[in-house]
This record gives C-alpha cells, structure tokens and sequence, in this order.
C-alpha cells in the first residue's frame, strides 16, 4: 500500500516513537546471553513497566534479536544494518508533549543500557556509544516518512538531543527508505558516556 | 485524522462496515454491555486471538506472579484481560501475497506488533503482542490492500489452503488455485457457514503424491484429477473428508473419486449444512467434521451431504466463477531465460539445490525463501516485497512449511536474485530439507503450549545446519516437525520425525518432554501418521535424532523411505534405541533438564514442598503411569500387526492404569477392578473436577468412561487408532494433574464419600 500523503497532525499526538543506542565497536556481545538477563529483570522489576515477556528472535538477521515485552513498550537488543544496539519502543500512550516524552523514553533506554553495561554476567563486555542515536515514529498516519515530517520535528529533535549532548553538534539524517517509517539517524562527532547522557536525561524536567 | 479517515474508499464498503461493527462491539464490551463468551468469538471471528500470560498471570521462574495490566477489570473473553497483548492472525487464502500487501504487513508489524511476522503451517501471516484496541485500524490496512482477517479463527472456514507451486508444478493435474480462491469467497461470512460447533479447514492439491497441500489432513480435501469422456478432457476433484489432526487425529476418507468442478461449491455448502446441523456443539473436543463422520459413518455422511445437496436451491456464483477460468493464470514479470550451469558461487550453488524448483514453464523456476522458525523481520519482508517487485511481480506465496516462494523467476536471474536475498539475510538454503524445521509457536506465545516447540527447533535447526555438507544423502531430505502440545499446529503427525510438547513429574519438579513420534508421512499430502513411542525429555531430543537418523543411515536397504524403514524396523526397536535417553538425572546433578530450550527460567511449576507421606504416594502414582504407558506403546505395536482387539484392551488397560495411580494418591487400596476404578475416579477427581483440564476441562476422563461403557466392542483400525490417541490424551492429562497435585503444599484427599460407593472408608 502506499504510504498516505503527508498529514500535518500536531506531533505531540504521536506515540508509537523507538529510540535506539548502538553498542560501542570494541563491544562483543552474543544476544542469547542477553536472555536470561531479562528473565531476571522480570524478576526483579529491574526497568520500567509492566514487564511480560522474553521472545529469542535471535534466529533473525535483522529486527529484534532478543526482545523484552511490556504492557507499555518493548525493550529489544536489535540489529540494524549488522550492528547491534538497544532500542526502547513505547507502544502505549504516554502523556506529555513530544519533547517531554522523548525524555521520559530516553531516560528508559538509557537506564536500561546502563543496566547492560553493568551486568556482570556479561562480563563488561558491553559499552554504548554516546555518539549516535535513532529515533524512529511508527506511525505512518501521524508522521509520514517525508522531509515536511523531518520538519516539524526537527525544532523538539534539536532540543532532545542538547539535552542528550549540549556540547556537541548533532547531525540529522532522515530514514531514505520512503517504505519506512519516519526515522532520524543523530550522529555526532564527540562521544558522551552513557553514564553522562543518563544523567542529563534524569535532571531535564519531567512531565 | 484516522486511518478510517484516510483509506477512505480503499476500504470496500462492506468490509468497512464489518470493521466499524466490531469496533462498536469493542466498545460495547467496555461498557460491560457484551457477554465475555460472545465478545470471545466475536473478536475470535476477526482473527484476534488470545496469547500466553493474557490470564494476568506469568510463572516467572522464581513463581507464578501476578501481571497487573491497567485494564480496571476490563476482560475481551473468560480470563482473558483487556490489556493483555494478543496475537492477530491474518488470513492469506492459498498463501498468495502481493508485494503491497507484503508492504503492508510489514508496516503492521512495525506499528502494531513487534516487527516480526510470522508465516504459519496454514499459511497465514501471524504478528504477536497486538493489543485489541489497534486491531480495528490493522484490519482497515489490511482491508485496503485486499486482505480480510473475517474468519481466521474461531468456529468458522478457515484459511483455505493450496499448493504454493499450483500453476507451475511439474506434476499436477491442473492449477487447483481459482478453485481455492473461489471457495475461500463462496464460504467466506456464508450463511451456512456460521453455526459450527468447531472449525472447518479445506484445502486444494494439484495432485497425489507430493504433500504441498496435505488433504488428508483436512475436513474437507480436494485433489485436482482429470477425466477423459468422448474424447474430451474434463476436469475434477477427488474428495475427502472428515481428515484432521489435534489431539485425536483421523486421516480423511474418500468421499468421491471424481467431483466435477462445478459441483465443488455446492458440495461445500451441503456439507457446511450438514455440519452445522449434526455436528457436535456442546463438547468442543468432539466437534469438528472427522468425529461426525466417524460417528455417522462416511455412506451415511455422504449420503446426508448428496441429499442436501440436492435440495439446494441453485446459487449463480456455484460455477459463475468457471467462466473466467481460461482466462486465469499469472502473468510472468520476464521472459523466460535458462542459466548456464555451473554459474555462480558455492554458496549459490548450495542455495540453487536446495531452494529452487524447475517450474514446468521452460526457463522459469520457483525460489524459495528458507525462514527460521517461520520469522522474518518486518525489514526483511518489505525489503523482500522490493525485490519480488522487481524479479517476479505479485507471483508470492506463503508455504505450509512456513516458507515463502518467488514464483515465476527468470532461470538466468537466479544468481542475481540469491545475491539481493542474501543482503538482506533471507538467502538460507536448506529449504525442505532436516535443517528447515516446522514448529507451531508453542510456550512463546502459545495459551496451551507446553513445552517450547520453537526453542526445540531452533535447537535443532542450529546443530543440522552446521552439519547438512556432512550429512548423508538419505537424512538431508527428512522432515521434523515440532509442536507444543498435542494439538499438532506444528503438524508433527505427518513428518518423519514428529515431536509433540509435555511435561513429567520428577522428584518434585515438572521436567519438559517431548513425545517422539514415529510413522508419519509427509509425501501424498501428508498419507499416514505417526504415533507416539515415548516421552523423552526436551533436552535430549537432539541426541534423539541423531541416534534414529543415524541407524537409519546404517540399516537403511537400497533406496528405502524413512516411513518404510521405520515400518520394517519397528517402533519396539526404534524406542530400545532411545531408551536410555528417557531417563533424568536428579535435579541436582543437572539443573538443566529442568530448564526448555531457549528459557532459562526453572520449567513450570516446581519448588513447592511436598509432604512426605504425599512423596511417597506419588511414586506409586509414578509407577503406575509408567506401567500405562508401557500399555499404550505395546498397544501400537499389536495395531501395527493387524490384532486391534488388543491394541484396544492394552489401551483402555492403559487409561484404567493411570485413573488408579492417580486415585493412590487418596486411596492406596483402590483395587484393580475396573468398576471400582472408574467409579473411584469418577467421584474423587471428575466429579470434584480435580483433573479438569483449564482449557479442556473434563473431556480426557470422557475418554475413561466411554470405553468404560462400551464393554467389549467391535474393533476395527480406526476405532483402536482412536481409542490409543485417546489413552496418550489420558494419560499425558494424569501426569498433568499429578503435577497439579504435588505442587500443593499438602496433599490432603478431598471429602469424597467414596464409602458410600464402594462400601470401604475413603
């Protein structure tokens, strides 16, 4: 089908928005190690949400590899492009305008990765880099994978990513596959530790 | 703005007048204003099906523990919580897709699910975690690009099913595939078709022998045949019916030999009449087509069909359709071109062996596209739509192996295409072979899954793949099949080696099993099957395998089938040799057994203390459950030599067996009477509905009593077939409430006033 003409909706009525940070290039992670560690975060209540489940999709070349499933998003080490990274999709409703829950969903993701960073039984082989992020609205009704999207979006994208990294200048790039949803790929030269983009994250302001 | 909104008039008008109906049904339901069995069907009827932990509650390995959805009480179906996420299954009639509807899925997978999609063994597309208040807006999309997701589930027709290769196979009678796609908008919302007790599943094949439409297996078969009278060729079906697998399987009956074509559509009528009429509509267990024929008898059951049909007044679109039938037929994208041999890498010529297939167009083939586990990423599909688009056109279909094919491929293409599968990860070779293995999706996502039919696969998957260069000739062209329960969604009766989900009573832990099964047939539309030969614990099922296909290498005789050596060596043999493999080891010498594949959480529920007098009791129980099953396996053996009065005693010995283990576990007297047995356990586990299944309730213990009933009957090859299916059904439902039993704190015997009964205190 195609994808419907461009529909200036107000952005703040999209929620369906996925954000991903990718691992680090000296990091070595095998995803079916990540499996019993979000059994255990099940367990022990360890990221945000109402947790649900663990599907292995580590059968899969692309898209989730190892997905952790809750009412409101899902937590998924994925693999884009060859590269494995960690992506926070919110699928529920969140209030607040645009800008607000990005934070609120960059702080998840960053919370979560840190958790990774973390695991011992991953044996520090995992590290985040600071220095690129994607965020992704899947919701080709309310924000189509067109320049006039990247647009609108672009003044609340431009704040987030200041929050993320003040010092450092972010470049933009838009999703070029027109079949995908809209996505910005921000990457920048500098590299911020996860640890630092987690605390700004958490002093911004809350909803 | 809405997407109701925005596709407008690319929703038919009567499909867009469903959609909004459920949509109000939707909200009707909030409102408390719907019963929660009707709202149940009603969304059931749209494909929105119920998915594993939607009850609010999850084992997460340390215990069961609550999951506290927002849904303020809100339920879409018995036990079933609004918020809970769900699963959606979509309909794709004969497996055919187009590349916008590929596009679509994918974008569905993407907003709505979580970005995979799932192709299933009746070629429906499935995406999981779907919460119900999407499904109206996924329906629309799909709506607007021709897909209905009406009738993918409940009592109803469903997916009708075809060839993948019909049109271009080199063996086939005839395209079967107008015949299916007019069936499937004949019967689709029929009024005769809206009252079943159950479901009812029809499938085409082009021909006898290969197994790409498995009518055996189908309430209602048609093959593709010809006939030649005065010199003019005609075409026809030869019908079966009454097939089916699930818990208690039959194999279809002949209904006719030659069914002109025109009489396809008004036979399907008369027998959906039929079956909404007679059929079974209490006991779910007992209400598809296969139980009315049995019970009827297929000259009966014919006879009652050919009478409806009769009486049917005539219906224009019976044969309406046939008119256009010269005209059908795909239109290939290229010019066919032959590829000069020996082209192209190894890693293509491995692909080229294993996933192509010579259509009989010359310079034409079809390719297909090996997916694990029946996956592919949303990125996947809709990269894959691009590249249809520009190799073959709308010429895909989904397979029941859960493959996708790319029909009407330019020969001299091929190189190239492997390379644009490749980069997007989908160019795995081994199609149709030990390594490509059809798995339901069991405890993933599955409400009646038992043990992890898709962790199980991937297992095997992983260890064959990386062993296919070395494997003999013989074993690469096997089929396994895995399903977690005995429901047979991943068709395990009808590959070579079939694996069914259960789970065992160890020590105090619940251990996952798979029943192993043996005597199946994929080949002539999945011609024979298999039984059960013994529960061997998930993880030993990889060693299973290589001990069977090993001695099957090494006792094979000239170019003998994996059916007929399993015939000829028999299952005693075949189960000596795994035997060993039966055994688990204490829970503290290795904790793995107790864990399935791909989970690491501690298997169901298993660290709860059991009293001492209650261990004991259980081991008695135990025994016996091993002694019934010893009688059911011995009970295969005389069905395969032709004695079914004894396959029959040994299976109804089997059931009385396992009814007094269990009663041990409250009366350690119970005596070997069978009066005195299923009287016992009639009052103390059925009628206290103890041994109730949560999904099936009492219908196992139905098996006990009827065959109780029956006394000394009349025995012939289907009924003894069906009373042993029945018996495994027992006695896999005894383990599961023995389970149920030692997992309470105290095994205390309910007040049963079984002195009344039996003139014995209880």
């Amino acid at each position: 089908m195609k994808v419907p003409a461009p529909v200036m909706t107000d952005i703040d009525d999209v929620q369906r928005i996925a954000l991903t940070v990718f691992l680090a290039d000296d990091s070595h992670l095998d995803p079916r190690d990540v499996i019993p560690v979000f059994h255990r975060w099940i367990q022990t209540h360890a990221v945000d949400g109402l947790l649900i489940d663990v599907a292995d999709y580590t059968h899969l070349p692309t898209g989730p590899s190892v997905l952790l499933v809750a009412h409101e998003g899902q937590y998924s080490l994925d693999r884009t492009d060859g590269r494995l990274g960690l992506q926070y999709t919110r699928t529920r409703p969140l209030a607040g305008t645009l800008g607000e829950r990005l934070r609120v969903l960059g702080r998840t993701l960053a919370h979560a990765a840190g958790l990774l960073e973390t695991d011992s039984t991953l044996r520090g082989a995992v590290r985040f880099a600071g220095n690129e992020l994607t965020c992704v609205a899947n919701d080709r009704l309310r924000a189509p994978n067109t320049a006039g999207t990247l647009e609108a979006w672009r003044p609340t994208l431009d704040t987030f990513f200041r929050t993320v990294s003040a010092d450092a200048g972010w470049s933009l790039t838009r999703e070029p596959d027109p079949g995908a949803p809209f996505g910005v790929r921000a990457r920048t030269t500098g590299s911020t530790p996860l640890r630092t983009i987690t605390a700004r994250l958490t002093a911004a302001p809350d909803i | 703005m809405t997407w109701k909104h925005v596709l407008g008039e690319r929703v038919p008008d009567d499909v867009g007048r469903e959609i909004d109906t459920y949509e109000n049904q939707m909200a009707l339901k909030r409102q408390g204003k719907i019963d929660d069995k009707v709202f149940a069907e009603t969304r059931l009827r749209r494909g929105a099906y119920g998915q594993r932990y939607d009850n609010g509650q999850r084992n997460d390995g340390t215990g069961v523990k609550p999951l506290p959805f927002p849904s303020n009480g809100q339920t879409k179906g018995p036990d079933t919580v609004w918020d809970a996420p769900g699963m959606q299954r979509i309909k794709i009639p004969f497996g055919g897709l187009t590349t916008d509807q590929m596009g679509t899925l994918a974008e569905l997978a993407e907003e709505y699910s979580d970005r995979v999609v799932h192709i299933t063994t009746r070629q429906d597309v499935q995406l999981h975690y779907v919460h119900i208040d999407d499904t109206p807006d996924l329906m629309r999309r799909l709506a607007a690009v021709g897909i209905t997701t009406r009738e993918a589930c409940g009592n109803t027709v469903r997916n009708v099913t075809a060839c993948p290769i019909a049109g271009v196979c080199r063996d086939e009678a005839f395209d079967v595939t107008p015949y299916a796609q007019a069936s499937m908008r004949f019967l689709l919302g029929h009024p005769d078709t809206q009252d079943f007790g159950r479901k009812f599943k029809v499938a085409f094949s082009g021909c006898r022998q290969h197994a790409c439409g498995l009518v055996n297996m189908h309430d209602f078969g048609a093959i593709g045949v010809t006939r030649t009278a005065d010199g003019v060729t005609e075409r026809g079906f030869e019908v079966y019916v009454g097939g089916g697998l699930g818990a208690v399987p039959h194999e279809a009956k002949r209904f006719e030999p030659f069914m002109a074509e025109e009489e396809i559509l008004p036979t399907l009528q008369a027998m959906s009449r039929v079956f909404a009429r007679l059929g079974e509509k209490k006991n779910r267990a007992r209400a598809r087509v296969k139980f009315l024929v049995a019970q009827l008898g297929l000259d009966e059951f014919r006879r009652l069909v050919r009478e409806e049909r009769a009486a049917l007044p005539k219906d224009d679109r019976w044969a309406g359709y046939l008119d256009d039938l010269p005209a059908y037929g795909e239109r290939p994208l290229k010019t066919g071109q032959a590829l000069a041999e020996d082209t192209g890498s190894a890693s293509f010529q491995a692909w080229a062996r294993t996933n192509v297939y010579r259509q009989r167009q010359p310079g034409y083939v079809v390719a297909t596209v090996s997916l694990p586990l029946g996956d592919l990423s949303s990125h996947q599909l809709r990269r894959l739509a691009d590249v249809a688009r520009r190799f073959v056109g709308d010429t895909v279909r989904a397979t029941v192996e859960q493959n996708i094919v790319l029909r009407w491929v330019r020969e001299s293409d091929l190189p190239a295409l492997h390379r644009e599968l490749d980069a997007i990860g989908l160019a795995r070779p081994g199609a149709g072979s030990i390594a490509d293995i059809t798995a339901c999706p069991g405890t993933d996502t599955c409400k009646l899954g038992i043990a992890s039919s898709r962790g199980l696969a991937a297992e095997l998957e992983r260890r064959l793949a990386d062993q296919m260069e070395t494997l003999d000739h013989s074993v690469r062209g096997l089929r396994i099949k895995v399903s977690g329960c005995f429901n047979s969604c991943g068709q395990h009766h009808i590959s070579d080696l079939g694996f069914y989900g259960v789970s065992r009573h160890v020590g105090g832990h619940v251990v996952p099993h798979f029943q192993v099964v043996l005597g199946g047939k994929w080949v002539d539309n999945g011609g024979a099957y298999g039984l059960a030969i013994g529960a061997v614990p998930s993880k030993n099922i990889p060693d299973v395998v290589r001990r069977i296909t090993d001695r099957y290498v090494e006792a094979r005789e000239g170019a003998e089938s994996f059916y007929a050596f399993t015939t000829r060596v028999g299952k005693r043999a075949l189960r000596s040799l795994i035997e060993d493999l039966m055994a688990v080891p204490a829970h503290d010498l290795d904790a793995s057994y107790y864990r399935d594949w791909g989970d690491p959480r501690e298997f169901g529920i298993g660290d709860m203390g059991i009293g001492e007098c209650a261990g004991e009791v259980v081991s008695l129980t135990e025994f016996d459950l091993a002694g019934a099953e010893s009688q059911i396996f011995e009970a295969q053996l005389f069905l395969e030599a032709g004695d079914f009065e004894r396959a029959d005693a040994l299976a109804y010995g089997a059931m009385l067996q396992a009814a007094r283990g269990l009663i041990k576990t409250q009366d350690i007297d119970i005596s070997n009477d069978p009066e005195q047995v299923v009287t016992q356990f009639r009052l103390r586990f059925y009628d206290t509905e103890i041994f109730f299944d949560r999904f099936a309730g009492g219908k196992f213990a139905q098996y006990l009593f009827r065959r109780h009933t029956r006394g000394t009957p009349v025995v012939g090859i289907d009924t003894a077939r069906q009373l042993i299916e029945e018996a495994q059904l027992f006695v896999e439902a005894t383990h599961a409430c023995q389970a149920r039993l030692a997992a309470q704190p105290v095994m205390m015997a309910p007040p049963v006033h079984a002195a009344a009964a039996d003139g014995r205190p209880s």
